[in-house]
């Protein structure tokens, strides 16, 4: 199959798994708003949890392959490796976004300010950052062979900033602790609330393999139309 | 493993001979340092917010920033005239050019602090000299983890146009574990409290140099290649 | 001397086959000219100095070299042409081990010098500082090496002075004495002559006579065929990625194998 028809059908196919889980999430929110309980101490505000805490998965799974995918492509040299990483990273970049919007708009009727410096959130604010850069960067490389090499040491240093800034944020809370207890990450869920929260992880879930797929089926289709001007006299 | 080791500390003297003679680096570094130091302490309200509250963090960013502007002339005079094909032409190991450079921006940067340290301690008035060895090795810690990150990521963005506006795009978010923790541990420093209090902060960074150091050595060679 | 295998047309034929004799003797005259003959390896192989073999190099997905191969024997100078964008340049940077193609291989037997285009030096440092630290990174302890090599290019004098001051000859000529300064079996140069005055000319080519009378062997890229014709032993054409017939120069008159390579006639 040529590159142009590889990246057609991935596309189609992208574009159908974004689809059903657009399907999904709606489904989602349609559960979350009507059937599922409001949450007694946050009220109506907490429902905006269903949407954050599976941004933040998505999130996170989106730069963690980008740096597996990056290891790959660095050993077998493989364009489509990177290709993918770079989809990756930028429906990463995306579910960030989300979550940096969402965060706040929870956060300041629940805890009266609009930011909080919890792991997950600053977390992804720096690493939104960074794969913005990666963003830039590859914008501004040219050859693709150099463009590739260097997305993935950006991409596997990424990996590895992850768990640092996770353990930055835990120490400067244990030593100054705020004066709100922060549990936005698997609080005790009763059993409606629980479903609905892994119902929503899956659609998200299946969402970023949607936008994966359509991204990649995009790259794919702008190496073909490079591969065919090299080719043209 | 021997000839790695000559190798990079003949690149590292080359460099930092170099860098004697046109000073330009160096003296750009330091008088930023200067503004930035005197900035921070201007642009605060004197009657709520001490010098000595601000201390750490004006410290810290300082350092920061001013490595930063020395970070790029590393590789810089390496493409003026292509000297790195040269040295590629060489049986020196690839890894040394990594090495060398890294002890070239470690000395710089060492510089940079040593002569801003002093100029801290005039502006903001804090009482270094009892904790002056404690101080130093958390500072010399985080600098470790500037320089090994920033020597890769320089060696990336020399290449582009933008490398000054790419350089501290890519780096800063790398910086943040090594910057908070040397934040984080210079303030009780300062307050007096012994160094255990500040372990927790000292393996962080401690980690993160090992981490870091090594995975931007194994790195480099690709970044390298054409 | 190994080049092409059939008949002499250039053409895609890159292939290393047989050998003819040494320098310049036992090749068949035909019309084509040129060593023509594919047949068995006679000249000894301890004098080969580099060796080339299906070099495959692309920059995205353009095919840049498709398929070089080459060889040389010590004291040979092989003068490679060919139009703009051909490859050339390209071409030497993997022979010199600076760029890794993507097929093939390329054994070298002994230690290269290159001269290129950029000086490879650092502006800021003087001439002797300069190749006393190249000296260093190939294991040279011994001081004299770095003042006998500015003696060999004529810079005793301007040892001292920083190279960012220096004309183009001048920088052309430390550049020299920095690939030089390892001793090596073979030189790689790409368009030495271009940016010279006529007599900085003069003395470079005068320098690589020298160097072939002691037997180094050398690859030039040029189309300076006045200047040059001289100095080389044969001659081979880059175009669209490969190598054509490499042509003997012995007894022949340069200019006219030039003239016939560039028409496309051998």
């Amino acid at each position: 199959m040529t590159l142009r028809e590889r990246g057609n059908r991935i596309a189609r196919l992208g574009t159908v798994v974004t689809a059903l889980a657009l399907l999904g999430l709606a489904g989602v929110y349609v559960r979350a708003i009507v059937y599922t309980p409001v949450e007694a101490a946050q009220g109506a505000a907490q429902k905006i949890f269903y949407v954050h805490v599976p941004s933040a998965w998505a999130g996170l799974m989106a730069f963690v392959i980008t740096g597996l995918l990056s290891i790959l492509y660095l050993w077998l040299k493989d364009r489509r490796l990177d290709l993918a990483a770079a989809a990756s990273a930028e429906v990463g970049v995306a579910f960030s976004a989300i979550i940096l919007t969402t965060g706040p708009i929870w956060g300041k009727p629940i805890w009266g300010t609009w930011w909080t410096w919890d792991a997950r959130l600053t977390s992804t604010l720096f690493l939104f950052l960074l794969f913005v850069g990666y963003i830039v960067l590859r914008g501004v490389l040219t050859d693709p062979g150099i463009r590739g090499r260097f997305s993935a040491v950006i991409g596997i240093m990424a990996l590895f900033l992850v768990p640092f800034i996770h353990l930055t944020v835990y120490l400067f809370r244990t030593l100054h602790p705020a004066p709100i207890v922060l549990k936005p990450s698997r609080p005790s869920l009763p059993g409606d609330m629980l479903t609905t929260l892994l119902l929503s992880v899956g659609v998200f879930t299946v969402l970023y393999a949607g936008f994966l797929m359509l991204r990649y089926g995009l790259g794919l289709l702008r190496e073909a139309r490079e591969e065919e001007l090299a080719d043209a006299p | 493993m021997g000839s790695t080791f000559r190798a990079a500390w003949h690149i590292a003297v080359k460099d930092l001979a170099i860098e004697w003679r046109t000073k330009t680096a160096f003296a750009s570094g330091l008088v930023f340092a200067v503004l930035v130091l005197a900035v921070l302490f201007f642009s605060r309200d004197p009657t709520t917010v001490s010098a000595t509250d601000i201390a750490p963090g004006a410290m810290w960013v300082t350092f920061t920033f001013a490595s930063m502007l020395g970070l790029n002339r590393a590789f810089l005079i390496e493409r003026e005239l292509r000297a790195l094909d040269g040295i590629l032409l060489t049986p020196a190991p690839r890894a040394a050019i990594y090495w060398g450079k890294f002890v070239a921006n470690l000395a710089f940067v060492g510089a940079i602090e040593a002569i801003s340290l002093p100029l801290f301690v005039l502006f903001y008035d804090v009482p270094i000299w009892q904790r002056l060895g404690e101080l130093i090795l958390v500072i010399a810690m985080a600098t470790v983890a500037f320089v090994a990150v920033g020597t890769l990521l320089s060696a990336m963005v020399v290449r582009t146009r933008y490398a000054e506006l790419m350089l501290p795009l890519l780096l800063l978010p790398f910086l943040v574990p090594p910057l908070v923790a040397g934040v984080q541990a210079t303030a009780p420093l300062l307050d007096g409290r012994p160094l255990s209090d500040v372990s927790g902060w000292l393996k962080l960074i401690a980690g993160f140099d090992v981490a870091f150091v090594t995975l931007a050595a194994l790195l480099f060679e690709v970044v390298l290649d054409e | 001397m190994l080049g092409c295998a059939g008949r002499g047309r250039g053409g895609p034929s890159n292939m290393a086959a047989g050998a003819t004799g040494g320098k310049g003797g036992g090749h068949a005259r035909g019309p084509a000219g040129g060593s023509n003959v594919s047949g068995a390896v006679t000249a000894p192989a301890m004098d080969a100095v580099l060796s080339a073999s299906g070099v495959i190099r692309r920059f995205g997905y353009r095919t840049v070299l498709a398929g070089v191969s080459l060889s040389l024997r010590r004291g040979e100078v092989l003068l490679l042409v060919g139009p703009n964008g051909a490859g050339k340049t390209t071409l030497l940077r993997v022979l010199a081990g600076l760029l890794r193609p993507a097929k093939g291989h390329v054994e070298r037997h002994g230690a290269i010098g290159m001269v290129a285009h950029d000086a490879m030096l650092y502006p800021a440092l003087s001439a002797r500082a300069n190749l006393r630290f190249f000296a260093r990174l190939h294991g040279i302890a011994d001081r004299g090496r770095v003042d006998a090599v500015l003696e060999q290019v004529g810079l005793s004098r301007r040892a001292d002075d920083r190279v960012g001051t220096f004309s183009r000859g001048m920088l052309q000529r430390v550049a020299i004495a920095r690939a030089l300064v390892h001793e090596p079996g073979l030189l790689l140069f790409d368009e030495p002559l271009s940016g010279l005055d006529a007599a900085a000319s003069r003395t470079l080519v005068e320098l690589l006579v020298s160097f072939r009378e002691r037997g180094t062997a050398m690859i030039i890229v040029s189309h300076e065929m006045e200047r040059l014709g001289r100095v080389a032993t044969h001659m081979v054409r880059l175009a669209a990625g490969r190598v054509g017939h490499v042509e003997s120069l012995a007894g022949r008159d340069p200019g006219a194998v030039f003239a016939d390579l560039m028409r496309g006639d051998l």
